[in-house]
């Protein structure tokens, strides 16, 4: 993996922002290349929803700088988030669509193709049986919704992709079938940042995990080359993030 | 396809999608059709009515035998207000004022046999018209269909994913108002192409169903922009539905009621029988043509002496009798119309109050709007009141000259005319005022209505920019 500029896809140098009175990220130094997938861990209130707000734009920090693919999300908000594929937390998606429905939907929205040929791989990636893709989404369970939107960030084939807990909700199986996607991301050079809670499918996947506390990155550990990372000891680390300053 | 225009395809596509939506459209639609035709049947069998009544005592009037003319000064005549042809669409003041009026010398009758109290206590709660559908419950869809059509987003998480996509906050703000602004008028077609249709056959002109459909498209547009508006400004679904259910009680419920309740308070109008003993006083004042030591009468008297170059009102050419009813109806008419217009000058503060606070509740300015256009407002009525009154006085003052002049040349005891005379008493014949005639009514409304469409698009443009910083 080579070091240079344009391969950070992904790059938050001293990065503060407050909500009010109310400090969220003090400081905060990130960056993730193209073909990485980057594990942000921490507690509640720890910064990481915030830090992906500033990615896509949604907020101006007060200090340092933001970059996607070398655009600022803030001074152009719509050149970033067209580099950026974003996967919400508990997003419901319209239940008045069917599943192909509303990937077109989006897709249409961020200006891209939405014909079959599209969407039909993405959703076959995802593993959602093919009997749903024209059914209205009222009837499914949230696994499927996030299956779903996760067919939606495929499909938009861009080389960042920002995950928010991507796999709350999934079941084990799904959580293996999100996993081996992810690989498929990180071999077509897609740079991931995944926001989570779930410290095994972090430890899975990702090729970096940060330990966000108080607004900045405490530690991050890497996997080697063939060596993954030590369960029980990110966990003890894990526990001690969570306590927030 | 711009995200615009995607945003509006969608909002449509969910409507058409949702049964509850759709049943409660074609519900309004369906009632503002049943309201139509009702509307029309009433009008057409009132406006029978009227004919036939109409001609019935004309016949009976041009029947009456050879007479005394004072003896038909006291029969008088009924005249009858033909209804406006819009007023089939916003019947207005009509069912409350009355349309029939009975003419005879010395006194002032008012309008009689209104509608609403004649009829049940249900159409004292307004009649079924569609300005009735379209003023008071297609807010009520409209607040229904737009109530969520932003929070809603939010809430799902959607907001916050189409932003993800590169929409900007204002490109769903402007798609979700083109979707609903297009509803809106959607559900005032059919009311549309009933005035359209009455215009097409020449039974009401362009030139009043233009504005009239262009008043009730901006009122319909002001709720669907209000609706997906609060809906921006709210987190919660139930917080906006919440909101427009208590905006719509107090404009369109509330205020109409209570406004003129508080002008009647500050101007209060006096009440039949203060009216009627004010008006005999000032009667009484004048004088008793019967009394010979009666000081105005005494003048009076001395001045058609005078005039005629005579001594006594037995040597006049003319019926003394005869002059003294057309000087005594000229003097009552006056105090008539003094009271009449002092009257007319309260009502019409009343009203200016009313109308003054439209700004708060355009309900008032689209009813003002509706009502003028449609000629079945106040000053319409009162306008109707004014052409029978100069009728009514022309009919009495013919009718003592008559008396004046041909009963000396009859003579004995009981001196009677030519019923030939009463045949060529002209008939009355109302001229509905055009509603332009009174721009103030047409166009402080309308700028009402656009004020607040502008206000609503500035708020709208507050709460686009509002949503955007709030997507964190």
């Amino acid at each position: 993996m080579t070091q240079g500029a344009a391969d950070r896809a992904i790059e938050l140098v001293g990065v503060q922002h407050s909500y009010g009175a109310a400090p969220v990220l003090r400081g905060l130094d990130l960056m993730v290349r193209r073909g990485e997938i980057y594990a942000l861990l921490g507690g509640n209130g720890a910064g990481k929803s915030t830090t992906l707000s500033a990615l896509l734009g949604f907020i101006a920090p007060s200090e340092g700088s933001v970059r996607v693919c070398g655009i600022d999300p803030v001074a152009d908000p719509g050149g970033a988030r067209a580099q950026m594929a974003y996967v919400p937390e508990n997003v419901s998606l319209y239940d008045h669509l069917t599943a192909r429905e509303n990937i077109a939907y989006f897709l249409a929205l961020a200006g891209n193709d939405a014909d079959a040929s599209v969407i039909e791989p993405a959703l076959t990636a995802v593993g959602l049986a093919s009997q749903a893709w024209d059914r209205r989404m009222s009837g499914f369970s949230k696994g499927m919704r996030q299956k779903v939107v996760i067919a939606l960030a495929l499909a938009r084939d861009v080389p960042v992709l920002l995950l928010d807990e991507p796999t709350s909700g999934l079941d084990p199986r799904a959580v293996l079938e999100f996993n081996s996607l992810l690989d498929t991301a990180r071999e077509r050079q897609v740079a991931v940042l995944m926001v989570t809670h779930d410290l095994v499918s972090a430890v899975d996947i990702a090729d970096r995990i940060g330990f966000l506390t108080a607004g900045r990155i405490e530690e991050e550990q890497q996997a080697g080359e063939g060596v993954r990372f030590d369960l029980n000891s990110l966990h003890d680390r894990y526990a001690g993030a969570g306590q927030v300053a | 396809m711009s995200p615009v225009c995607l945003i509006a395809r969608d909002e449509w596509r969910a409507l058409l999608r949702n049964r509850a939506g759709l049943l409660a459209s074609g519900l309004l639609v369906l009632l503002v059709l049943v309201a139509s035709f009702t509307s029309l049947e009433r009008r057409a069998a009132i406006e029978a009515d009227r004919e036939r009544y109409q001609a019935s005592v004309d016949e009976q009037f041009d029947q009456q035998p050879d007479r005394h003319p004072h003896r038909m000064v006291h029969y008088g005549q009924f005249v009858f207000r033909p209804i406006a042809p819009l007023a089939f669409f916003d019947t207005g003041v009509d069912s409350y004022t009355g349309n029939t009026i009975f003419l005879e010398g010395h006194r002032q009758n008012s309008a009689n046999f209104a509608e609403a109290r004649q009829s049940s206590l249900l159409m004292r709660f307004g009649q079924l018209t569609p300005a009735f559908v379209l003023q008071t419950l297609a807010p009520l869809l409209l607040i229904f269909l737009g109530f969520a059509s932003i929070s809603r987003e939010r809430e799902r998480g959607t907001l916050r994913l189409m932003a993800a996509q590169g929409v900007a906050a204002r490109q769903v703000m402007l798609g979700k108002l083109l979707a609903h602004g297009v509803i809106a008028l959607i559900i005032g077609l059919p009311a549309f192409l009933v005035l359209s249709g009455f215009a097409a056959t020449g039974a009401a002109g362009w030139a009043t169903v233009l504005p009239m459909i262009a008043g009730y498209a901006a009122w319909l547009l002001l709720w669907a922009v209000l609706s997906v508006v609060v809906s921006g400004l709210f987190h919660r679904s139930r917080d906006a539905l919440a909101i427009l259910i208590g905006v719509w009680m107090v404009g369109v419920i509330l205020l109409p009621r209570v406004l003129p309740v508080m002008a009647e308070q500050r101007t209060q109008l006096d009440t039949n029988i203060e009216t009627e003993i004010a008006l005999h006083r000032k009667l009484a004042d004048i004088g008793d043509s019967h009394d010979p030591e009666d000081p105005y009468f005494n003048d009076f008297r001395e001045q058609v002496l005078d005039e005629y170059g005579v001594e006594s009102i037995e040597d006049l050419p003319v019926q003394y009798a005869g002059l003294v009813s057309i000087e005594g109806e000229r003097l009552t008419t006056g105090i008539y119309a003094d009271s009449a217009a002092r009257s007319s000058a309260r009502e019409n503060a009343q009203n200016a109050l009313v109308h003054d606070f439209s700004i708060i509740s355009p309900l008032i300015a689209i009813r003002q709007l509706s009502m003028t256009l449609a000629g079945s407002d106040l000053a319409s009525h009162y306008d109707f009141l004014q052409q029978t009154e100069a009728f009514r006085y022309n009919f009495v003052q013919r009718l003592n000259r008559m008396q004046a002049e041909l009963i000396p040349g009859i003579g004995g005891e009981d001196p009677r005319i030519s019923a030939e005379y009463w045949q060529e008493i002209p008939r009355f014949h109302y001229q509905a005022p055009s509603p332009f005639s009174r721009p103030s009514d047409l166009i402080w409304p309308a700028a009402v209505l656009l004020g607040w469409l502008v206000a609503l698009s500035a708020l709208a443009a507050w709460a686009s920019n509002r949503l955007e910083r709030n997507l964190r």
